[in-house]
Order: structure tokens, then C-alpha cells, then sequence
């Protein structure tokens, strides 16, 4: 009996948490970076980054363009606020779109919002900068963006809308755009089939809601998957879907930071439930899905990357399970983004005012 | 002296548990106004969680920073009391009520905006939790009068 018992323990931990098989190698790319915060891989030898302090920076065959981009837009950088997300339009390589998500500040007030501009990407500049979403209503806090984005397969937009800190309650709501995720066209129009779009009382933007701080969102097969970051403990991964209430803060699995019961509940009908979650926190910053052959063990698995302690979650997801996980990259500190690159190789940007763009190659 | 701390203390404590309260009382309400279940029983036990983990188990113990407000604040009204003619009970509740009302008002400003204490993000949050610390620091001036009685 007691082998039985040690034998399907065993049994968990190899199908949970599996040692990594692959042999590998960090190639710098960029370093003493200012705050390195979202990547777009344009192809193998050109990658288009944000830094959180303002600046659009370009990687061009293997090599940092010492000068950021110009034309960008104002942004605030402030506590977490900032140059963030960055996405390629599906058509990049025909009309050499891109989408920028940053925290903006308003004009003669001490108040700022997440805004989307999508731009033309030239050499040495960006132009053609046009607003397509500014969530609603402005913050005075300068936290919880989200401020990520992923195209869905019909070409519409997702962007990740953060609860703002103080805000958290309006996750809730729908007259607002905290802790939501957006849907939108690329022009900035509303899709038609929102899943909000009749009810008068709703936000036409909105996709889902009761979301905290969600900092990773990719879309796999159809399937969205996106990352937040809870209060202390409570990290999700979701599978997100039109219309759904993912619960925060009504459920969760984390405390305030205070140490206070922000809700002693973690589930409740018509609340969807992560399919993982953390305790305590891992802080995910992003998220990329790898299904590239360079490191086959890896093959067809979700990449986290986090910033507490600091690695790489590789997740393995089947029927909305987690049945492999794997933590990857734990010697590099806090990794704030992830990106695969279409040579199979992973890209990883490190956090702080001195980061750096990371290639892991095979060793 | 051991009563003036022994008073002192509980002073601390009086206000530990009104703030606890007060965090407590704004997240239930809000879980019961979107129709979570909170009974009596979620609401004591939630209660009771909170006075050991925002005291323990939070990024810095709520008691330590109220101790610290109220030393700095009773400090000075001890000095200010000896120029000015009020009664300590009135004193000391004003330097309660002051060191409340700096933790909820400075420590946003450290914090990129960002209510650490979420009972305190409204003005109505705000004006009760500077009403307990108002509460403690009466009971303060008003156990030193007693004691000079």
C-alpha cells in the first residue's frame, strides 16, 4: 500500500513539474536597456521593442539601432506606467502596421489613461499615428495598465485593460473599462459581434471582464489564453472567452498587500475559475506560445515569463489542464516579457533600468 | 509611567483594531452589494483574519505604522501643551486623529497614488478611519487627566 502511495506521488511530480531536457544558451542582443518592457519579432534578425520609459527601440540585422524611433507619442512614465505593449498587424510584412499600448497622461490634469495608437513603421521613425482605443474613465493612479494585446484569428484586437489599483470594484461593472479585456477593429471601430454591444448599459468595447492586472494574453487555435497578476498570491492563467466574469475582486485567491481579505471567497456560479493559479505570487509578465521544433521537449507549450523570483513558466495545456510544467530561465532575475522567434529560437527581455533582450539558442 | 504606557499601548490598539474594522466593514459591504454570501459568521471570521494578517502577514504590520504615527503625534502634543490651554483629552484626540489622517494621506503619496489601505481610497473611507484615530487618542488624553485626578 505504501508503495502504491509513493508510487503515484511519484507519478504527480513527473507529470507537474519535469526538469528541463533541453540544453541551452543565452546570446545577448541588447543590454542597459531602460526598462525593457514589450517585444514584437519582426523575423529572426529584427525584433521591435518597447522600453517603458518612452522609447520605441528596433533591433535591425542582429544589431541595436543606438537611436530609439521617432514619432512616438507622449507617454507617462510613472510607477508602472509607461511605454508598454507592442504587437505587429497580421499583415506587418504588407503595410508595416504596428499597435502601441502606453499610459497616457491628459492634457492640464493629474490624470492619465491606457491608450492604443496604431503607427507605420519606417526606417528610423514611426507615422501615421492614430488613437484606436483610450479606456474610460481616466485614473489618478499610475498602476495596473495590463496594456498587452494578441489579434484574434478574425483580425480583431484584443487589448488587456488593468483595474488601476484604487479602481479594483469596477471590474465588475461595465460602464467602465477597468479590469476588462477590450475588443476592438484596428481602425478602432466596434466589431459587431461584442459580445456587450446590446446591452445600453455596457461599455461596447468590452470582451470579458473581472479581470485584475493582466500583463499576458495570446491566442492559440482560437483559444485566448491571458496572465494576471493577483494581489499577494492569486496569479492567474485564464482561459478567456466573450462575455465571461473571471470573478476579481469578488473572488480570489490572494490577500491585499496589507495583509487584508480583499474576499474570503474563490469561487461562485456565473465566475469563471482560473485553469492555474499561484500562491504565492510569481508576478507574470507575459506570455508567448511556443510551437516551433528548435527545442522539440518544448514544443506546443504556453511561455510565462515572471518577475518573482524571475524565470520562464513553461505550460504545457490540454483540455484546459495543466499537464506539464516546467520552470525555465531562473538565472537571468526578473524577465518581462517572452517572445518566440520564427527560427525557433526564444526571446526574453529582463526588467529593471538596466535590461536586457535575451536570445536562448541551442546549445 | 507604566500606566501612561500601558495606556499608550492600548491606545495603539484600540486604533489597530477600529482601522482592521473599518477595512474589514468596506470590503463585506462591497462583496454583499454584487450578492456575495457573507454571513455574520464570514463576517467575524474575515474580521479575525484580518487582525492577524494585516498585523503579520502584509507588507508592513499595521499596528507598527499606527505606533509610529501615534508616537510622533502625541510627542508633539505633549510639547504643544505646554503653551497652549486645551484640555489633553481634546490634545490628544486631535494628534490621533492627525496621525490617521497623515498614514492615509502621505502614504498614497509614496506610492504612485495607490491606497495601500483599501477602507481608505474614498473620502467617506478616509473621514472614518481619521474619526478612530480621533476615538483612540481621546481615550489616550482622557486615561492622562484621569490619572492626575
Amino acid at each position: 500500500m505504501r508503495k502504491r502511495i509513493l508510487i503515484s506521488i511519484g507519478l504527480i511530480f513527473s507529470i507537474h513539474l519535469i526538469a528541463s531536457e533541453e540544453s541551452y544558451a543565452y546570446e545577448t542582443l541588447a543590454e542597459d536597456l531602460s526598462h525593457p518592457w514589450g517585444l514584437a519579432v519582426i523575423d529572426e534578425k529584427n525584433i521591435i521593442f518597447t522600453e517603458l520609459s518612452g522609447n520605441l527601440r528596433i533591433i535591425e540585422n542582429g544589431k541595436l539601432n543606438p537611436e530609439p524611433l521617432s514619432g512616438v507619442p507622449e507617454v507617462l512614465f510613472a510607477g508602472q506606467g509607461g511605454l508598454s505593449g507592442i504587437i505587429l498587424d497580421p499583415s506587418f510584412n504588407d503595410n508595416k502596421r504596428i499597435y502601441i499600448a502606453f499610459s497616457s497622461p491628459d492634457a492640464g490634469k493629474k490624470t492619465n489613461t491606457l491608450e492604443v495608437v496604431s503607427a507605420t513603421l519606417n526606417s528610423g521613425s514611426i507615422s501615421n499615428v492614430k488613437t484606436i482605443f483610450k479606456a474610460s474613465p481616466s485614473r489618478r493612479t499610475a498602476a495596473h495598465y495590463g496594456a498587452r494585446m494578441a489579434f484574434l484569428d478574425d483580425g480583431t484586437l484584443l487589448i488587456t485593460s488593468g483595474d488601476g489599483f484604487n479602481y479594483r470594484e469596477q471590474a465588475q461593472y461595465l460602464d467602465n473599462h477597468y479590469g476588462k479585456i477590450i475588443r476592438i477593429n484596428t481602425d478602432g471601430s466596434i466589431p459587431q459581434d461584442n459580445p456587450f454591444l446590446s446591452n445600453t448599459d455596457a461599455l461596447p468595447e468590452i470582451w470579458s471582464y473581472g479581470h485584475r492586472n493582466l500583463q499576458g494574453i495570446t491566442v492559440v487555435d482560437g483559444v485566448v489564453y491571458e496572465n494576471e497578476h493577483g494581489p499577494m498570491g492569486g496569479d492567474e492563467l485564464n482561459i478567456a472567452e466573450p462575455a465571461k466574469n473571471y470573478g476579481w475582486p469578488a473572488i480570489t485567491y490572494g490577500k491585499d498587500y496589507s495583509g487584508a481579505t480583499i474576499s474570503p471567497f474563490t469561487e461562485k456560479e456565473g465566475m469563471e475559475q482560473p485553469i492555474k493559479y499561484w500562491v504565492p505570487s510569481i508576478a507574470p509578465s507575459g506570455m508567448a506560445y511556443y510551437d516551433d521544433t528548435l527545442f522539440p521537449n518544448w514544443t506546443d507549450s504556453l511561455l510565462i515569463s515572471a518577475l518573482v523570483p524571475g524565470d520562464v513558466r513553461r505550460l504545457k495545456v490540454e483540455n484546459s489542464k495543466i499537464t506539464e510544467e516546467e520552470i525555465l530561465f531562473s538565472d537571468l532575475g526578473r524577465i518581462r516579457d517572452v517572445a518566440s522567434s520564427p527560427d525557433g529560437t526564444i526571446i526574453l527581455a529582463t526588467d529593471g533600468p538596466n535590461g536586457k533582450l535575451i536570445r536562448v539558442i541551442k546549445k | 509611567m507604566i500606566l501612561n504606557s500601558l495606556n499608550l499601548l492600548l491606545s495603539i490598539l484600540i486604533a489597530t483594531c477600529l482601522v482592521i474594522l473599518q477595512e474589514t466593514m468596506s470590503n463585506m459591504f462591497w462583496l454583499i452589494s454584487v450578492d456575495m454570501p457573507v454571513t455574520f459568521g464570514v463576517f467575524v471570521s474575515t474580521y479575525f483574519s484580518n487582525l492577524l494578517l494585516m498585523n503579520g502577514g502584509g507588507a508592513i504590520p499595521i499596528v507598527v505604522l499606527i505606533a509610529v504615527g501615534f508616537l510622533i503625534a502625541y510627542t508633539v502634543a505633549k510639547i504643544l501643551l505646554i503653551w497652549i490651554n486645551v484640555s489633553k483629552a481634546n490634545a490628544y484626540a486631535l494628534a490621533g486623529a492627525a496621525a490617521i489622517m497623515a498614514i492615509v494621506l502621505l502614504m498614497p503619496l509614496a506610492f504612485y497614488n495607490l491606497d495601500v489601505l483599501a477602507g481608505g481610497r474614498s473620502i467617506l473611507g478616509k473621514t472614518i478611519l481619521v474619526f478612530f484615530g480621533l476615538v483612540s487618542g481621546y481615550y489616550f488624553g482622557k486615561s492622562l487627566e484621569k490619572q492626575r485626578v
